[in-house]
């Protein structure tokens, strides 16, 4: 890194201002609830943490929870895996009742839905009939836009790029750009 | 009992206060949103209504009912307005942002223009609401159906059957993982189904269409109905080689294949 990429880097952050100090405290507070947090990991904002099950947070994530709470629900076998260098956006949920996986430096956007079941937080009301969860995988590298919802059993390839208000049904292969209901590949590579 | 319990019990009851009658049990995940203004919200029991991240509100306007069944569970963010009649039946599973509504719009606290544009919502027993799907005002949807995420419902869809799109259109049955969205073989009975208004699925089998459907113009509409489905043209002079369904089975399958071979959509 050149010192004028340093200098400017510094003074983004200054510029961020007393949110980007008491963040990282913050984070330690807020995160309590999860498992493992790695080092560098910042909120914004209070996250609502459900966690029964196993939620782990990689480092350097950024989860942004200023208009609306960022939601991390995980169920009694719930596993939630988030990779390094992650940032969601305000209003996400990501709830595990199986496992949800997300690997490093993916962006999730505002309002996006990550769910292996497809009732994500509250569980099956008592006497229904159940739904088995079914995994859901998120690649390295991959973007979701504002108000993606990931359906349960979907896979997204590393640096895959999902455009907003789609629905993701099944698998996107890696690198490719994919939108709408359901969402199909616009452009390769 | 522990306190906890008791708080959450007595905050629960405290934003449910507007409600009657409410059953045992509800759960409430956050704060959700209930005007009441002149009518009534019915809750049945073992209701699970989730506000966290977004909040859900429920309306009912004057001399409106909202009722909700037994075993309903809400997910968040969900938006469920009634100024006539909303209907949610007994153990049906609503996913986060949904909108229900029986007017075209909201109207404002006391709003009276709106109530000669309402249609009752009514949805049934056991159904699977995914998320983000709005259901327009008049809609009715049968005991056990599935609506996929993302799709907008605006005319009846039967019992046990799956619906998606942008305008919800059948494309299987209920539970049938196999049929979600692409696989054209388990889609197909349905599309023939209702497009020949027959009473149950054909089987794709080789034995021969009865008579009284086998004509040029109900062959047409299969076309058209399944142009409709699959984005498939067929030749329009197929439905006179048309002798049963597993002919068009093949002929549909057969253009999904060349489609695929040439880059697929």
């Amino acid at each position: 890194m050149t010192l004028k990429e340093n200098v400017l880097r510094r003074w983004a952050r200054l510029k961020e201002g007393p949110a980007w100090l008491t963040s990282s405290l913050q984070a330690r507070f807020w995160l309590r609830g999860c498992d493992q947090v790695g080092a560098n990991t910042r909120t914004f904002w209070r996250p609502n943490i459900e966690n029964q099950g196993r939620i782990v947070i990689g480092a350097r994530v950024r989860l942004n929870s200023n208009w609306a709470p960022i939601e991390l629900v995980s169920g009694p076998h719930g596993v939630i895996d988030i990779g390094d260098g992650v940032y969601i956006n305000y209003g996400s949920m990501i709830s595990a009742h199986l496992r949800v996986q997300i690997g490093s430096n993916v962006m999730v956007g505002n309002y996006c839905i990550v769910a292996d079941t497809e009732t994500p937080g509250i569980g099956d009301p008592p006497g229904g009939p159940s739904i088995e969860p079914r995994p859901v995988e998120i690649g390295d590298g991959a973007w979701l836009a504002a108000r993606v919802t990931v359906l349960p059993g979907s896979r997204i390839g590393a640096g895959a790029v999902i455009a907003a208000g789609s629905v993701v049904a099944g698998d996107i292969p890696p690198g490719h750009l994919a939108g709408g209901i359901p969402a199909r590949i616009l452009r390769a590579g | 009992m522990t306190i906890r319990t008791r708080w959450n019990a007595a905050r629960t009851r405290r934003w449910l206060r507007t409600c009657a009658p409410v059953g045992e049990e509800p759960l409430l995940v956050g704060k959700p949103t209930i005007y009441v203004y002149g009518g009534q919200v019915r809750i049945g029991n073992h209701l699970r209504l989730a506000s966290r991240p977004v909040a859900s509100h429920l309306v009912a306007g004057p001399r409106a009912v909202l009722h909700i069944g037994n075993n309903v569970s809400i997910g968040y963010g969900a938006a469920i307005a009634a100024h006539q009649h909303v209907h949610i039946g007994d153990g049906t599973r609503i996913g986060p942002f949904v909108i229900i509504m029986d007017t075209n719009f909201h109207g404002a606290s006391g709003d009276q223009s709106i109530q000669h544009s309402c249609r009752p919502v009514t949805i049934g027993a056991g159904c699977r609401i995914g998320s983000r799907v709005t259901i327009t005002r008049g809609v009715t949807i049968g005991d056990g159906a599935e609506i996929l995420a993302g799709s907008v419902v605006s005319s009846t869809i039967p019992p046990g059957v799956c619906a998606a799109g942008g305008r919800a259109r059948i494309i299987g049955r209920a539970g049938d993982m196999a049929s979600r969205w692409d696989s054209a073989a388990a889609v197909l009975p349905d599309v023939l189904m209702a497009s020949l208004d027959l009473e149950s699925p054909p089987d794709l089998d080789s034995s021969p269409i009865p008579a009284h459907l086998l004509t040029y113009v109900r062959m047409q509409g299969v076309l058209r109905a399944i142009e409709d489905r699959f984005g498939l043209a067929l030749d329009p002079a197929f439905a006179h080689e048309i002798e049963t369904f597993a002919d068009i089975a093949a002929a549909v399958q057969h253009a999904l294949r060349e489609r695929q071979d040439t880059g697929g959509l």
